[in-house]
């Protein structure tokens, strides 16, 4: 379903994202593992539109897509949640909520449809619903940004570092509901410094190293592979 | 109790054109973080439109409505001129580049129409007189007030409620996550340049009714009384130019009031002192902007 | 240090280079011309110093000019000029007269004070803020010299300035000027403001405290845009409030923009062009009125010229021909050939 072929993002003269190719089929949840500044975000926001391309390519269901702009990947049925909980914080969480589903606004019905449901995966958010979102706490931040997200009805879900400054108790609970997400049927490309975290959900995993993909396979054989902490480390 | 019921229809009519005019700026700067200097050509172009249609024999209200149109046009005229080429250059660029074309259009006017004073039709009610508690005031005034309260109202309405005015309120705050979401981003900046060249419209058809004439440069009082109002506020807040548009017409007022007569005619400096002062105190303003961070 | 010499040498060169062809040549017009390059000089040089190192654009700058020239102008025009000039003017500044050399000097003094007194509020405020509030300064400033009619002849034109200003004299003020502007950005309160200008935060961390910082270097522009207008006043000699408004801002500033704000030889270079244009466009102007082909007098051509190019070069080159390294460094650079990269 998205294909990545030979990508490269720069910062300057510092290429941060060195022929990345890498495969999400329908249905899979994909792990992005990696140490800090390893490319995994910048791969990331390359494919969701909002960095540019200096190299490669990106397909979507065939379609190349790969100087398409943020708007036109959610259009295109990519929606993505970048790391730092950018929640709006001035906004309530109803507003937030609404704002995801800007693309779908004019079916009225169907957006509070959608609404409904995210309310009821999150209860948390429910009860906060005419809060302004800066007052939740971390956690029910990083619910919101994936509830807000999943509004556009996407058929891919770009999350990025998820657990990121969260306690583990709360990110127990976020990785059910990623765990829910996938049984639904969403195909969700996942970015991840917790790999044991990541790799429990995931069927496949990807592992960069310094901007290119060190190693690849199931959740499985990555788990079992030895120098997991080499990678991450470096040496 | 004449005297109050005076100052009080001065300041709230005055206050409701300032605030007005400083939403007017307000509403672009806190999207796009950038200063459109050509605000007040946008009056300018209300007023010589005006001018140009008025032998035309349409009915008054029809008149400012073209004006109103042109001055819509002339605003998202000024976002694809002054500031597109120009956005992701840097904020400086786009000062210089919207100064720039505010020059460019008032020379233009002053080229193609004419350096002198021209002559604005105005509606017979702008000339009428009311009564209030013994108070003679213009109807112009009146008018003024119950206009500034419908449009604020209006814009608060659609700030609060459509998904235009949220996802403009998003973009303010975070213009890249505005994008991820869907949000179109070109759309939101005509869309604020649009309601930009709206208000200065509307206020601008009001202020020129104080006089009944036009020249090039009478964009630049607004302009300056938005820029003002703008800071006292707080940059970035939209209550806050409201705010600050009232504060600097409770100024001006009462400076008005109270200063001798030689003096009077240095009204703008003492204003602008009183501002610095404000700005000693609270140099962030009196409100604070939506937020730019998240908490954790 | 040496690259900065290097820039002082040519950008003062190139001014003394200017003088000795224009004297030569003996063109009254071009002496004219020249006087009013170096008076410009004078202005953009300090502009640059404030809105090269802190990143901030002032609109008051011209308004400063104004305070300078009229300083000087009450300072040196001669006792009995003044009872026609300036008929209400104040007692005890009627009998005062003094070299236009002191007067120039102290036209800047003036200028620095107020900038001294009005501008520290500002100084804190955002970036954005700080540029509109600079711009009521201008307005306010002229607001006052149009309506001070006891020592400014209010609107109306103040004459019977004594001329001072030749082209040596212009030019001399002029190479300080790049030489205190050289100076300025050098210096540690250079150095600290244009780090805060990109990174405030760390800046302070480093024991800059930014405000302050900004504060000396909008004072010291101050100090030079007075004395650029006392310059400017001995040179014209006669003058009113509208000489120190919009548009000569205009003007200044696009000198600064199309060369690059960032670098003194920016700031020189850039008034060399706009000059050269400037000239050639009301020449121009000049010879399409007399030639009669508009019905109306064409005004505003070179204004609006002018503002088309500062946009081109916003566009197509955001920091100005000359947008971070001085002429000195880059020539430095031309003689090391560079490694290859990894």
């Amino acid at each position: 379903m998205l294909e990545v072929a030979g990508l490269e993002v720069r910062y300057g003269a510092i290429r941060a994202v060195r022929e990345v190719s890498l495969r999400v089929e329908a249905g899979e949840l994909v792990a992005l593992l990696g140490a800090n500044g390893a490319g995994k975000s910048s791969t990331l926001m390359c494919i969701a539109g909002a960095l540019r391309a200096s190299a490669g390519s990106i397909r979507l269901a065939g379609e190349d897509v790969t100087s398409t702009s943020p708007e036109g990947m959610v259009r295109r049925g990519v929606a993505t949640v970048p790391e730092a909980r950018n929640v709006f914080p001035d906004l309530t969480v109803a507003e937030n909520l609404r704002l995801g589903a800007y693309i779908r606004r004019h079916d009225r019905s169907a957006v509070a449809e959608q609404r409904d449901k995210m309310l009821a995966l999150f209860p948390r958010l429910a009860e906060r619903s005419s809060q302004p979102a800066g007052t939740l706490s971390g956690g029910e931040q990083q619910m919101l940004v994936i509830a807000r997200a999943m509004m556009s009805q996407p058929s891919i879900l770009l999350l990025d570092e998820p657990s990121l400054g969260l306690a583990p108790t709360i990110v127990d609970q976020i990785f059910e509901m990623i765990q829910a997400l996938r049984s639904s049927g969403l195909t969700i490309l996942l970015v991840e410094q917790n790999a044991a975290k990541a790799l429990a959900v995931a069927d496949r995993a990807y592992v960069m190293r310094l901007g290119r993909i060190a190693r690849k396979g199931s959740a499985g054989e990555i788990r079992a592979a030895t120098d997991l902490h080499s990678l991450y480390l470096g040496g | 109790m004449r005297f109050t019921i005076q100052f009080v229809v001065d300041v709230l009519s005055l206050g409701g054109a300032y605030a007005l005019m400083a939403l007017g700026l307000v509403i672009v700067f806190g999207i796009l973080r950038l200063v459109n200097f050509a605000y007040g050509e946008l009056i300018m172009v209300a007023g010589y439109t005006m001018f140009l249609v008025s032998g035309s024999g349409l009915p008054w209200l029809v008149m400012a409505a073209v004006a109103v149109v042109m001055a819509i046009f002339a605003g998202i005229a000024t976002d694809y001129v002054a500031f597109r080429p120009v956005r992701a250059k840097s904020v400086t660029a786009v000062l210089i580049t919207s100064f720039a074309f505010s020059t460019l259009l008032q020379n233009a006017a002053l080229l193609f129409i004419s350096p002198r004073p021209r002559v604005v039709p105005l509606p017979e009610i702008f000339s009428e007189t009311v009564q209030i508690g013994g108070v003679i005031t213009p109807l112009r005034n009146i008018i003024t007030i119950i206009t500034a309260v419908v449009l604020l109202a209006l814009f608060a309405f659609l700030m609060r409620r459509t998904v235009l005015g949220i996802a403009m309120r998003a973009a303010a705050t975070n213009f890249t996550m505005a994008r991820m979401l869907g949000v179109p981003a070109n759309l939101i900046i005509s869309s604020a340049f649009a309601i930009s060249g709206l208000l200065a419209g509307i206020v601008g058809l009001l202020w020129i009714g104080r006089i009944g004439t036009v020249v090039p440069g009478i964009g630049l009082e607004p302009l300056l009384v938005a820029f003002i109002a703008t800071v006292i506020g707080g940059m970035r807040s939209l209550t806050g130019a409201v705010l600050g548009g009232f504060v600097l017409a409770f100024i001006d007022t009462g400076l008005n009031y109270s200063l001798p007569q030689e003096l009077l005619k240095f009204r703008d400096a003492f204003t602008f002192s009183l501002v610095i002062m404000i700005l000693l105190v609270r140099p962030e303003g009196l409100m604070r902007g939506p937020a730019s961070g998240q908490r954790t | 240090m040496n690259r900065n010499l290097a820039t002082a040498a040519i950008l003062s060169g190139l001014i003394i280079a200017l003088v000795i062809v224009v004297e030569a040549l003996g063109v009254r017009v071009y002496d004219r011309i020249s006087i009013q390059l170096c008076i410009s000089l004078v202005l953009v040089l300090g502009l640059q110093v404030f809105m090269g190192n802190s990143g901030i654009l002032s609109f008051a700058h011209i308004g400063f000019m104004g305070v300078g020239a009229y300083t000087s102008a009450l300072l040196t025009i001669p006792a009995q000029m003044k009872g026609m000039a300036l008929p209400d003017l104040y007692p005890f500044l009627q009998d005062v007269a003094v070299s236009p050399y002191v007067g120039i000097i102290a036209g800047g003094l003036v200028a620095a004070v107020v900038a001294a007194v009005v501008s520290y509020p500002l100084m804190r405020l955002s970036d954005a803020a700080a540029v509109i509030t600079s711009f009521g300064l201008l307005v306010v400033l002229y607001t006052v010299t149009t309506n001070w009619s006891e020592i400014t002849n209010g609107p109306r034109t103040l004459f019977g300035i004594p001329p001072a200003t030749n082209l040596p004299l212009a030019a001399a003020v002029a190479v300080a000027a790049v030489i205190v502007a050289l100076a300025f950005r050098e210096s540690r309160v250079g150095v600290l403001l244009r780090a805060s200008r990109d990174d405030e935060v760390a800046a302070a961390s480093l024991g800059a405290h930014v405000p302050a910082l900004r504060w000396l270097a909008f004072v010291l522009a101050a100090l030079l845009a007075g004395i650029g207008g006392g310059l400017w006043g001995h040179f014209i000699t006669s003058f009113s409030p509208k000489a120190f408004y919009l548009k000569e801002t205009f003007v200044i500033l696009g000198m600064l923009v199309i060369g690059g704000p960032s670098t003194v030889t920016g700031a020189v270079v850039g008034t060399f062009l706009v000059t050269i244009a400037f000239e050639s466009l009301r020449a121009i102007e000049a010879r399409l009125n007399e030639a009669g082909l508009f019905s109306d007098q064409v005004v505003g051509l070179t204004e609006i010229v002018l503002a088309l190019a500062m946009i081109a070069v916003l566009v197509l080159r955001p920091g100005g021909l000359f947008p971070t390294r001085e002429i000195g460094t880059l020539i430095k650079q031309r003689r090391v050939k560079p490694k290859d990269p990894p």
